[in-house]
């Protein structure tokens, strides 16, 4: 029997008697990245929370690699399960490679000093994110992408089966998402992966896990789970899916001057109309 | 100005101009031998400055006695640059003076400013405020009134200060006192992390004015002469050092200092912020808690043995902080807070003539322009 990275069956969460997720159920193959994708609010960091028990579902099962989270002990989880945020803290005064190597904590006990294959292994991550020349530099003098890529670098350092990010493109320029999403996926381990982008979502993940206000609406190939429907209920935005002339993933180009009426999709305007008027006004902008 | 930034430029320049002078040390490594050498000539210095004035070369000449052999340490005195020995003092009571009281004396403060530099810096690390320290978080003032109830309680039953009751019921009394008040600040803390720093400031101005208004009024029920004594004792003092009272605050610095540099991973995780410390494999809370209650426990043997001595917890992380970036020393902040207080007793013994000032009140003075300082920064 092959093992999934992680399976959820059943995922819900309530806080304070509103439904924050409901009935969410996936499995991550191993070696395998999952996009989940959403508007605002749809409970994207709630299920990824969920995931790295940083809050107790209401309901429902998960496991890693084969295991129910629960059985875990809070440093073996961690030997498991790296996790990627975006929030670092103020004053937060260390250099790269220090940053880097608070991913040795979960495999170090009381009074274990780091030693030199950790170094090397410090070294080596920090190579692996073309963040070498930065090792001793301040951490928070670094610039927004390089900052995701230290952060990438000490989950590298954790030595995870399963990496969790947490909208690891936001506010990044276009060359860092990409070069993000690339590197975390030429790790060669399961990664789940909260993007808001979802051009870049189809393009390099697996599958896509598409929530709306908690629900999972859709789950699947980026082909099977970005089409204009789904999109326009999901997101309230109107536009037109096409394969991408490089990867075959789907491509989408956003329509604009569209007023969503009520999140149902009849009054959707048919994406011809709207490419013209796109097209007028683009021709506008161009004058 | 921002020191973290000075700090590193002054080292670049010292690396391209001073560099044939200072090379193959960095400015760091200098630092070290600064401190080292600090380490070495303070206990000296210190313990030739008092009512009786001892010539250092005595003083080296005492303390080298036992650690060379009296041969060699007269040998090494006389024979000094110092100035030569001065026979007019009786040996024997220079010896006594030196070991006897000022010897205890220095190691107390040395204990002490250890002891309250490392709670401070595990407080900033753990409740990630950089402006944490057990005075200013009312532990100080939590284990001044459980020192305070336990000292009446005794004067109550008649029991002797310094018998068995009292030299265990005070740091008892001290260590709940403290405890209640680190556990209130905690709580009144709440999750919101931007406004953590100055809830948890404010709670233990509320909490020192509580437990000082409570110290108060059991000071005013009580005799005017037990008043007295503990009013001065809670200014903060290392006059009744003795080498019988100086093993339980060594025991227990040196074995928080033992446990913290075991958890410093643990600890240092707890800077990246909760949630990445919890996905690093840390039980936060656990820790956050374990760590307070230790600070607690140091702070409050601290307060019964020399009373309250404040802003040593602020000070000290902080100079230490700039003058090594990114480094977290714990062995460097403990020995910079404890040669600190041996200086700042130094000069409460010497600064009036047949006079001691209470330390506390000298560290207060230094420490809440240093407040002031490091809260202009902050502000920026």
């Amino acid at each position: 029997m092959i093992v999934n990275a992680i399976d959820v069956v059943g995922l819900s969460w309530q806080l304070e008697r509103q439904s924050i997720l409901s009935n969410i159920s996936f499995s991550l193959p191993k070696g395998q990245m999952l996009g989940v994708i959403g508007a605002n609010g749809a409970g994207k960091s709630s299920l990824l929370r969920c995931l790295y028990r940083y809050i107790e579902p209401t309901s429902g099962s998960i496991s890693v690699l084969g295991q129910d989270i629960h059985g875990y002990s809070s440093r073996a989880f961690a030997r498991d399960v790296a996790v990627v945020l975006q929030e670092t803290p103020a004053h937060f005064e260390m250099t790269t490679s220090q940053l880097v190597a608070m991913g040795l904590t979960p495999h170090k006990s009381w009074f274990e000093f780091t030693n030199q294959d950790d170094k090397q292994h410090i070294q080596r991550a920090l190579q692996q994110v073309g963040l070498e020349h930065k090792a001793n530099q301040d951490y928070d003098k670094l610039s927004g992408g390089e900052k995701q890529r230290a952060l990438i670098a000490r989950a590298i350092v954790q030595r995870p089966s399963v990496l969790i990010l947490d909208e690891p493109t936001n506010h990044l320029d276009v060359r860092y998402q990409i070069q993000i999403l690339e590197l975390v996926r030429s790790l060669g381990i399961s990664v789940i992966c909260s993007i808001h982008d979802l051009n870049l979502a189809a393009a390099t993940c697996d599958n896509l896990l598409l929530l709306h206000q908690g629900h999972c609406v859709a789950y699947g190939s980026p082909q099977e789970v970005l089409t204009q429907t789904q999109i326009a209920s999901a997101f309230g935005v109107s536009c037109e899916v096409q394969p991408h002339r490089q990867t075959g993933k789907p491509a989408i180009q956003y329509f604009y001057g569209y007023q969503p009426s009520s999140a149902t999709i009849k009054n959707v305007p048919t994406p011809k109309s709207a490419a013209i008027a796109a097209g007028q006004r683009r021709s506008h902008g161009d004058a | 100005m921002e020191m973290p930034n000075a700090a590193t430029a002054k080292s670049k320049t010292m690396h391209s101009s001073w560099a044939m002078i200072f090379s193959p040390l960095s400015a760091q490594a200098w630092l070290f031998i600064a401190l080292l050498l600090l380490v070495i000539i303070t206990p000296v210095v210190a313990a030739s400055y008092g009512a009786a004035d001892l010539p250092m070369s005595q003083v080296l000449r005492i303390l080298l006695v036992p650690i060379v052999g009296q041969d060699s340490a007269v040998y090494l005195t006389t024979y000094s640059f110092m100035t030569p020995f001065d026979s007019t003092h009786n040996s024997n009571i220079a010896e006594r003076i030196v070991f006897e009281l000022r010897l205890p004396r220095i190691l107390l403060a040395f204990i002490a400013g250890a002891g309250l530099a490392i709670s401070g810096s595990v407080l900033q690390t753990v409740t990630r405020n950089p402006l944490a320290d057990p005075f200013l978080f009312g532990i100080s003032s939590g284990a001044s009134l459980g020192a305070v109830i336990a000292m009446s309680a005794l004067s109550v039953l008649g029991l002797e200060l310094s018998g068995i009751g009292g030299w265990l019921s005070v740091p008892i009394g001290a260590f709940i006192g403290a405890s209640a008040a680190s556990l209130m600040v905690l709580g009144m803390a709440g999750t919101n992390v931007n406004s953590q720093t100055e809830r948890m400031l404010l709670s233990g101005v509320a909490i020192t004015f509580m437990f000082g208004a409570m110290t108060s009024l059991i000071l005013y029920f009580s005799s005017p002469q037990a008043t007295a004594s503990v009013l001065f004792w809670s200014m903060g003092s290392f006059a009744k050092a003795s080498w019988s009272s100086l093993w339980m605050p060594a025991i227990v610095v040196v074995s928080g200092i033992g446990v913290i540099m075991a958890m410093k991973r643990q600890i240092l995780a707890m800077l990246a912020g909760d949630e990445t410390a919890h996905t690093l494999g840390i039980p936060v809370a656990r820790v956050r808690l374990a760590m307070l209650l230790l600070c607690s426990l140091i702070t409050a043997i601290i307060v019964a043995h020399c009373g309250g001595i404040g802003f040593v917890g602020l000070m000290i992380p902080h100079i230490v902080r700039l003058l090594f970036p990114g480094r977290y020393p714990i062995m460097i902040t403990a020995i910079a807070g404890g040669l600190f207080m041996i200086w700042v007793d130094v000069f409460a013994r010497s600064l009036m003539d047949n006079q001691e000032l209470p330390v506390g009140i000298i560290t207060s003075v230094i420490g809440s322009l240093f407040f002031l300082i490091v809260l202009r920064r902050r502000r920026r």
